[in-house]
């Protein structure tokens, strides 16, 4: 029997940057899961998501929530929920245990202040720019021509950084390139950078009642920069899923399952 | 059973229309402790401009800084574009710094064709606070006696106070009663905030008529609170019911923190000084944050609520002064809370949405 065979429940996590699918077994443990770049035709690439699953071995007509900014265009899902409380119910079932959980997606970035029994007790968001997000990493990366890792890696081997002042993702990159045109070393700058981020996260986290521990979860918790500079400036040990980028859909998985 | 409809609400233009065309004369009256009772004494109807919501603010961007809230930008843009050239005055109260400074910019900079007349409202209770108040509503008084070229007796005063007094009673029985309307809150609030531009006797049968329709049983749904100043953009309240919430306690400053009670003084503008100020916690007024804590608390307790919204307009500095010891007062005891930010010039956002629904799906 595939995993797939053994799916009973399925979850959707429509984001911003892409497009996940999680199969659960009976017993609420993760099976399978597919991860895409993000189609502008959300629904017709859940339906080829579900083709997959089916076509690996997955029964038809499974539970199926949907989660993640897109979910309202998911018409089979049986019902629709966000992606705090998918993300927040995902990473309890995985990790065993409440604290702040810290979702820095593509869009937006938000912090889950999750009860030992799995339930949101606050949540904050950043939604209004997009400093604070993986797309203030994406923008500056670009803009320096290195891909997301070695972007990390450069970050994390500077000898010193240098601070960056401007609020916004635009203004940033505007201000990392007068300082690349004064002089000042990439390493540096590329861990300023990390740093502006981390920052903005950090003050979310506190203002939503920083609860130990914190736990990271969203596409950009594979960032060791990231990982390693919030575990910095917050003085907390940094708590991993095995899959970070999947506990939307996971969590959306779970609440189909009734788990 | 399907609902009951809701009453016709006349709309705002044919209402100013019909108030025109018999004669009367017409007050703007911007946001948001004012009597009502000093206009009509001088037969004339105030109709409160709100912003309006979704113009654009651009022909008035260049008097304002950036983080200026939709209200006044809105408004200001909505007076320099011509869209209160119907009114005979523009009243400006003090509710706040932005206002304040809109004030100044109609009386001494964009200066509108009609008169401009603004009314403090004096902040925190205080000794003189009546008295300063009466003598406010006095000066109002005189400077629209130069446009109506009424001068109205005090008799005449106390029959219009208890005209207003008869419709307030009747809104804040609508407020109360929340709970037990079968009507959808889009619905609520297009009769409740009537009020903002009907006269007196034109709303309270409105009102009446929906609170005839009151049932035993509560509306379905997650219970909450919504605070703020005003529910623009409305699609918000569409958004609520999609998420299975419903509305049963209103902190809004265009509605629920103007329950005005009638005042106690028998001389009629300290009757009124009084009304305004013993109304019911709002940050506007400079209430303590232990009044709104408990005022809200109550209004929850009393509605069966379970969360509370603060749907705020973008850089309303006095509700925002406010939120973290509200906010962490109300989670001690035992309600959530959202904020959720709009501009009353932009559409309702999808984040906005997200945060709602993660709302009432941590307390379903």
């Amino acid at each position: 029997m595939s995993d797939a065979a053994s799916i009973r429940a399925l979850g959707i996590d429509a984001g911003s940057t892409t497009m996940k699918m999680v199969g659960v077994d009976a017993e609420g443990a993760l099976v399978w899961h597919a991860l895409e770049e993000m189609d502008p035709r959300i629904e017709a690439q859940a339906e080829r998501l579900l083709d997959v699953v089916r076509a690996d071995g997955c029964p038809d007509s499974l539970p199926l929530i949907a989660t993640g900014y897109g979910r309202r265009l998911i018409t089979r899902a049986d019902r629709k929920v966000t992606e705090i409380t998918c993300h927040a119910r995902g990473v309890h079932r995985e990790l065993g245990h409440g604290g702040t959980l810290i979702d820095i997606g593509g869009q937006d970035s938000k912090v889950i202040v999750v009860s030992e029994e799995g339930k949101v007790v606050n949540f904050s968001m950043n939604d209004k720019c997009a400093a604070g997000t993986g797309r203030f990493l994406e923008v500056v990366s670009g803009r320096l021509r290195m891909p997301m890792d070695a972007f990390a890696d450069t970050a994390l081997a500077a000898d010193g950084e240098v601070g960056i002042s401007s609020t916004c993702t635009v203004f940033a990159e505007s201000e990392m390139i007068s300082l690349l045109a004064h002089g000042a070393p990439v390493e540096r700058i590329v861990r300023g950078l990390h740093r502006s981020l981390v920052q903005r996260v950090s003050a979310l986290a506190r203002g939503a009642g920083l609860r130990p521990p914190v736990m990271l979860s969203g596409g950009v918790a594979r960032s060791r920069a990231i990982r390693t500079l919030l575990a910095e400036t917050l003085r907390q040990e940094i708590v991993l899923p095995r899959h970070p980028q999947l506990m939307g859909a996971y969590g959306a998985a779970l609440l189909a399952l009734g788990a | 059973m399907a609902p009951p409809n809701p009453p016709l609400v006349p709309r705002r233009d044919e209402v100013i229309r019909r108030h025109r065309s018999s004669g009367g004369r017409l007050a703007a009256v911007l946001p948001i402790h004012y009597s009502r009772a000093v206009f009509r004494a001088h037969r004339m109807l105030p109709v409160e401009v709100w912003g309006p919501p979704g113009i654009d603010t651009s022909p008035g961007d260049a008097h304002l800084q950036s983080y200026t809230c939709g209200i006044v930008r809105s408004s200001l843009a909505f007076v320099l574009s011509g869209g209160l050239d119907v009114a005979d005055i523009i009243v400006v109260p003090h509710g706040c710094d932005s206002l304040q400074g809109l004030g100044s910019v109609l009386l001494d900079f964009a200066k509108p064709r009609q008169p401009v007349a603004t009314l403090y409202v004096p902040r925190g209770p205080r000794s003189a606070s009546v008295v300063f108040l009466a003598e406010e509503l006095r000066a109002l008084s005189r400077r629209l006696s130069e446009i109506s070229g009424i001068e109205p007796t005090l008799d005449e005063l106390r029959q219009a106070i208890a005209r207003e007094e008869s419709a307030d009673r009747a809104l804040a029985d609508l407020l109360d009663a929340r709970p037990h309307l079968p009507f959808a809150d889009a619905d609520f609030y297009r009769v409740a905030r009537a009020r903002e531009y009907l006269p007196a006797e034109d709303f309270e049968p409105l009102a009446r008529a929906m609170l005839a329709e009151r049932v035993a049983a509560k509306r379905p749904g997650i219970p909450v609170v919504l605070s703020g100043l005003v529910p623009e953009p409305m699609n918000f309240l569409g958004a609520v019911a999609d998420a299975g919430g419903v509305i049963v306690g209103d902190d809004l400053a265009c509605l629920g923190r103007r329950r005005y009670a009638p005042g106690r003084s028998d001389d009629p503008w300290k009757h009124l000084a009084e009304s305004l100020l013993d109304a019911p916690p709002d940050s506007t007024r400079g209430s303590s944050t232990a009044d709104r804590l408990a005022w809200i608390e109550k209004l929850a307790t009393d509605s069966g609520a379970k969360a509370v919204v603060f749907y705020l307009v973008k850089f309303c500095e006095p509700e925002l002064f406010y939120l973290p010891q509200l906010r962490q007062g109300l989670e001690e005891r035992g309600l959530k809370s959202v904020v959720i930010e709009t501009d009353i010039a932009e559409s309702l956002s999808h984040q906005a949405v997200t945060r709602l629904e993660a709302l009432l799906e941590s307390v379903s």
